[in-house]
């Protein structure tokens, strides 16, 4: 028995570990944790009478929810991995029963530009907060897609938070610096898009 | 643009920061752009979360579970436990008979593009099209409606990636190894255009195919590309 956990804990290590990498091993790691836990989605149709799509949704968001947790460091590897990702399941499935999942992207945005808010002066955060209320998500969405391969796939990669060495890694740029260069421009690139809507 | 990085990344000394924030506070167009830095940061997270579950979507269809059966009676399992030994055996068989490379390709393309994902995103429509065409069994138009979007100048590696597997199962090999090739030769994270070329040579099948198919696989063993573990299992067998 105190193998198995071991082996367990040893992979749930492993997992972690990729998980903290940058480029093509996060993405496998990315990829090896959803296929471990992937029966969940099986669970969630049996026990609580979902229908396939909405399991499925519900292990997916989980799975990006754990990778979030991992990579900003929040996940303490008090349970195991997979005690924590069924715990979050189960939250979600229970959540999509009682449907207060509506609208999950918008509450998620929210959050995640108060984060970004959350060391700024009270005074200079209402302000950008005001700002940020009144972006046309969709729009910003589209001239994403409008920007080139690369750009479009440096802006992605920094959101997630690769750092300029992993990018340029990525999508071979030969250093950092051009990297950090060139996201820039990028940022700026989808600035005038944006603007020209 | 690099200035508001810099306080976001906490690179920024107590003096500067009461700067920086002062200047949201006194510029207006100073603090409309820190706004865009982080909605456009958010906005590039959403579309990444969205590309995520598309791929864990494509994942979990290639490896989803069959349906579950009836319940049945004692003799009913009898019967079909017995049926299934004989498909497997006599699968077995013709397995053994024809693990040829067109077999190999023929398996894989069955196994894997019956149908394409239709992605969730709201981006490229066109796009999302010529999946569904592609989906509803009408090959042709697919290819037609990812050629046109070719040919508009802004296809990106997906586009000719869709475009690839269609002329693949129309049986257009040249169009298809055109495609691949260009697919192969973006710089992505995970890019699989040596693998389908390699497909594409197997189930065309001429002289000199299989033996050029094999380099491929070789390459995408050694370079840790897309679909490595296939193509080590392929070379093995061919």
């Amino acid at each position: 028995m105190s193998s198995v956990k071991t082996f367990h804990h040893t992979a749930d290590k492993l997992l972690t570990a990729g998980l903290l990498q940058g480029g093509l091993q996060k993405r496998r790691s990315e990829e090896q944790l959803f296929t471990s836990y992937a029966y969940f989605i099986q669970e969630g149709i049996r026990k609580y009478s979902l229908q396939e799509e909405d399991a499925f949704d519900a292990y997916a968001d989980t799975v990006l929810s754990a990778i979030e947790k991992i990579t900003n460091g929040s996940f303490e590897s008090r349970s195991s991995l997979k005690t924590y990702l069924y715990q979050i399941f189960h939250n979600k499935c229970v959540d999509l029963l009682r449907k207060k999942t509506t609208n999950k992207y918008s509450v998620h945005r929210t959050l995640s530009i108060k984060d970004s808010l959350f060391n700024i002066s009270d005074a200079a955060r209402s302000v950008i907060q005001r700002l940020a209320d009144k972006s046309d998500w969709a729009a910003l969405r589209q001239k994403l897609g409008e920007l080139g391969e690369n750009c479009r796939k440096a802006l992605l990669l920094w959101a997630d938070g690769h750092s300029d060495q992993e990018i340029a890694a990525t999508i071979e740029y030969k250093t950092a610096a051009v990297a950090k260069t060139s996201r820039i421009r990028c940022l700026e690139k989808l600035r005038q898009l944006y603007k020209a809507r | 643009m690099e200035y508001i990085e810099g306080y976001f990344r906490k690179e920024m000394s107590a003096e500067e920061i009461t700067k920086f924030e002062q200047l949201i506070l006194e510029d207006p167009l100073f603090a409309e752009e820190v706004a865009f830095y982080l909605s456009a940061r958010q906005a590039a997270q959403d579309e990444g979360v969205i590309e995520k579950k598309e791929r864990f979507r494509e994942i979990y269809l290639q490896h989803k579970p069959a349906a579950p059966v009836r319940a049945m009676g004692r003799w009913s399992w009898y019967i079909a436990a017995a049926s299934v030994i004989a498909v497997v055996i006599f699968s077995w068989y013709l397995y053994q008979r024809s693990a040829g490379p067109g077999q190999l390709a023929n398996r894989y393309v069955e196994q894997h593009w019956q149908t394409l994902g239709v992605s969730m995103s709201s981006r490229e429509d066109s796009i999302q099209t010529g999946l569904r065409l592609y989906n509803e069994g009408k090959w042709q138009d697919a290819l037609r409606q990812f050629e046109e979007i070719i040919q508009s100048g802004v296809a990106g590696s997906e586009v000719k990636k869709y475009a690839g597997i269609v002329a693949l199962r129309l049986k257009d090999y040249d169009k298809a190894l055109v495609y691949f090739t260009e697919l192969s030769q973006y710089k992505l994270y995970a890019n699989p255009g040596l693998f389908y070329q390699a497909v594409t040579l197997l189930e065309r099948n001429r002289s000199g195919d299989p033996e050029n198919a094999k380099q491929l696989l070789l390459q995408v063993v050694q370079n840790d590309l897309e679909e490595k573990e296939t193509a080590r299992e392929w070379l093995r067998k061919l």
